[in-house]
């Protein structure tokens, strides 16, 4: 595997970890590779605090963007101190060319999946399938399932309202096109995730509902030993930092919400600006016919105006494209971070009862039984993993909203450096005649 | 100003005018002697004692049509045209258009502050009326400078009064855009609260947000300076109206004396060759009531003459009048589109300065945001 880790790369995972069947390490990677060259989840996991930085908030633009030498993300590399990667990114996805398919039950959507990987579990250097809505949300499901101690990217929301959304109109189907990207690269930048074979699956499967069909059949049980952690446990309390957390989602939420409905708010308040401007420019062509001595002054403030009003649209229609599905993101990030808390409350829960149990049972004997040890191991892993994922996130979180705010302190500056050259431009036209006279 | 009575004998000539004695009398009225001419308007102007003639006109301009729908007696819906009914004295504008020199300005203060609108809702029913009004002071033989003046001063005004009401939904919608920013700048504060390295950059950022949206007050209190300047032609829209309407009261007036004129000289021929050429009341009671005396006649005769005389005289200074009018009033209006040229310039140029100023704010609150937000 060309893009291995660094050789003396320290292990900063915890030391249960080890000890403890991880979803990863009794995968069929190792087998199948040897574990030489298969990096260990604990490695990827340090490995991978580089790869944050090519999150971008807006990208999904086709074919190119996802390469590490891109220029936006070759800009973020270079403002990171830890950066490492840039040589090791050895996966490549992108989502692009929506098409339509109309079939007698059903119209939907598909999407071109191209996938480029110098990894070993590809045997393929390049793969290309097509995948559909219903397809990303059966991987979400997987990954949920194999995965619960890692925190999913979110998919953009499944259901529309129908009638006032048109699923197919071709915003509508760019704005998902672009979240979808989003969520494979999420995962793809992920050092555990983007190891799952469910991931594997799905880039690659020629025909993807076989797999469905069969479900867990054809791969590795994976996260069996994770698998049953619904339980009727309940946790006393939740442990210090993890309460933290729960309590900064809900003000996060709560904060880009009102976020969103403000830039929404903007939104419609622009436009309603724009259909002003649209008949407010044209009044003073109409004056311009009425003034000959003036008409030519009177055409340059309409123009002008005209100039104003489709640099206006511009700013609205970034806004829209790029600002809000952010947003919208990282506010259903939040809810999927929520239910990853949970499932640990759970975990942790858990073992707590186990262990209580135990110490009722034999209050003299220190020996705790391996059935509680390895609950405990569970909890510890899980709590690793969150807090890798949290901190991963955390550096997204800041990475892309820096990146998204100044988006949009740039589109505001372009719009009014349009705007301030078009009515530059007319004062020579007001003063010149008069010098004239 | 040769032109202004152009052909004075023409124009002497009797025409078949619209008869006087037209249902629309009533509001005739309003512009002929009786009028309630010094009625409300005349208080402190008595003075005007060799100009008698301004004092008794009154203008009335209709404008701003609008449909209303309302429940009449029956409680049954019906659409109406309202109007805005303004009566204005002419001599106002008469007045103020004779201040030489007055600068632009001050002749459009002086047209506010004397303007006196009366506000009458008229129904569909008086809608007739006013259309006939309109009719009756068609004159024979209008000046057509004078009704191309009439044409671009209302198609000034509707063209002002748009742009000002468009003008005032635009800066209504900017100030939204504006102060809808103004909640960044709390929920960002807010939102620093709870982040470690992205809290100064969120916190400073919301600053800026604050101040951008504090910006639109003085913006917009700039833009109603350009919209007073605006306002200043809807008044001088007027005010060209007002003039040419003066003008075609003159040339009405002037008309109407020149048909009482030949109509009493025709009398007078008849009284003189007692032939009766056309349908008369008089003819009529003459055939009923038999021929009147020679003296009677000759008295008649001397009666009309005289009229026909100081008719004549009435005539000669009419015309006269009408010319110094025109005179005068083309002076001034040449002036005032001159003065109106530059003037809405200088307003254009303020107009673009301001903008520009917006937007180099707009920019530098932006680039001071973006600043922050690099920083996150």
């Amino acid at each position: 595997m060309s893009g291995g880790p660094p050789k003396g790369l320290p292990s900063t995972g915890p030391h249960s970890l080890l000890d403890m069947p991880h979803p990863l390490a009794g995968s069929s990677s190792e087998e199948a590779v040897g574990g030489d060259s298969t990096p260990s989840p604990d490695l990827l996991m340090a490995r991978s605090f580089g790869d944050k930085d090519l999150i971008l908030p807006n990208g999904g633009t086709p074919a190119g963007t996802s390469s590490p030498a891109s220029s936006s993300s070759l800009l973020n590399r270079l403002q990171l101190d830890d950066d490492i990667d840039g040589e090791t990114r050895d996966l490549f996805v992108t989502v692009d060319d929506p098409k339509k398919h109309v079939c007698t039950m059903e119209t939907y959507i598909t999407y071109r999946i191209t996938t480029k990987s110098t990894r070993v579990e590809f045997d393929l250097p390049e793969y290309s399938v097509r995948r559909r809505y219903q397809d990303f949300d059966w991987l979400r499901n997987k990954l949920e399932e194999s995965q619960p101690t890692h925190l999913i990217p979110p998919l953009p929301e499944k259901f529309v309202v129908k009638g006032v959304v048109d699923r197919f109109s071709e915003e509508f189907v760019e704005t998902r096109r672009k979240a979808l990207d989003k969520f494979l690269k999420r995962i793809t930048d992920h050092p555990v995730l983007s190891f799952n074979e469910h991931f594997n699956v799905f880039l690659t499967a020629k025909d993807l509902n076989v797999y469905k069909k069969q479900g867990m059949a054809l791969l590795t049980r994976v996260g069996e030993s994770v698998k049953h952690v619904t339980g009727g446990y309940k946790l006393r309390s939740r442990p210090l930092e993890f309460a933290a957390v729960g309590d900064y989602l809900d003000t996060f939420a709560l904060k880009l919400g009102t976020i969103d409905r403000i830039a929404q708010r903007i939104i419609k308040e622009e436009i309603e600006y724009l259909v002003e401007l649209r008949e407010y420019g044209p009044v003073y062509s109409t004056w311009s016919a009425l003034e000959g001595g003036l008409a030519e002054p009177l055409e340059g403030v309409s123009a002008c105006i005209g100039s104003c009003s489709t640099a206006l649209e511009e700013l609205t229609d970034d806004m829209t494209e790029d600002f809000l599905p952010v947003l919208r993101e990282y506010i259903l990030y939040s809810d999927s971070m929520k239910s990853v808390l949970k499932k640990r409350d759970q975990v942790q829960a858990e073992y707590e009862a186990k262990l209580e149990a135990v110490a009722l049972r034999k209050e003299d004997r220190p020996k705790v039984p391996a059935d509680v040890e390895k609950c405990q191991d569970r909890m510890e892993c899980f709590n690793a993993d969150l807090k890798a994922d949290m901190e991963r996130w955390q550096n997204n979180k800041r990475q892309d909203f820096r990146q998204l705010l100044m988006g949009m302190a740039d589109k505001n500056i372009q719009y009014y450096e349009k705007c301030l050259m078009a009515w530059e431009s007319i004062i020579p036209l007001l003063q010149e005649k008069q010098e004239a006279k | 100003m040769e032109q202004a009575p152009r052909d004075p004998e023409r124009q002497l000539q009797p025409a078949p005018l619209e008869p006087l004695g037209h249902p629309d009398a009533g509001l005739q009225a309003a512009v002929g002697e009786e009028a309630e001419g010094a009625r409300d308007e005349g208080s402190g102007e008595g003075t005007m004692t060799e100009n008698n003639f301004w004092l008794k006109k009154i203008e009335i301009s209709v404008s701003e049509a609008e449909k209303r729908t309302g429940r009449n007696a029956m409680n049954m819906q019906e659409t109406y045209t309202a109007y805005l009914i303004e009566t204005r004295f002419t001599r106002v504008t008469e007045l103020v258009l004779r201040l030489h020199p007055v600068t632009f300005q001050g002749f459009l203060q002086v047209c506010v502050s004397t303007q006196n609108k009366i506000f009458l809702v008229y129904t569909e029913q008086a809608d007739s009326r006013l259309k006939a009004l309109n009719a009756t002071f068609r004159v024979k033989n209008p000046d057509k400078r004078f009704t191309e003046l009439k044409h671009y001063s209302d198609e000034l005004q509707s063209v002002i009064s748009h742009l000002l009401r468009v003008r005032a939904r635009v800066a209504d919608r900017l100030y939204g855009v504006y102060k809808v920013h103004g909640n960044y700048g709390r929920v960002f504060s807010e939102w620093s609260a709870i982040e470690k390295e992205m809290g100064d950059g969120l916190q400073s950022a919301g600053h800026h947000m604050d101040v951008y949206a504090s910006s639109i007050d003085d913006i917009l209190e700039d833009e109603e300076h350009y919209a007073d300047q605006l306002k200043e032609y809807l008044f001088y829209a007027e005010a060209l109206r007002a003039v040419c309407r003066k003008h075609e009261l003159m040339q009405y007036d002037l008309e109407m004396a020149a048909q009482d004129l030949a109509s009493k000289k025709q009398q007078c021929e008849e009284l003189a060759t007692g032939t009766v050429r056309t349908f008369s009341l008089k003819g009529m009671t003459t055939k009923l009531f038999g021929q009147e005396t020679p003296e009677q006649r000759e008295a008649r005769i001397k009666v009309l003459e005289e009229q026909i005389n100081e008719g004549e005289q009435q005539l000669k200074s009419k015309n006269l009048e009408g010319r110094e009018f025109v005179k005068n009033a083309w002076a001034d209006i040449e002036r005032f589109k001159e003065q109106k040229n530059h003037d809405l310039k200088e307003a254009l140029i303020s107009y673009a300065v301001m903008q520009i100023s917006m937007c180099k704010k707009g920019i530098q609150v932006w680039t001071n945001a973006k600043e922050c937000f690099s920083k996150m």
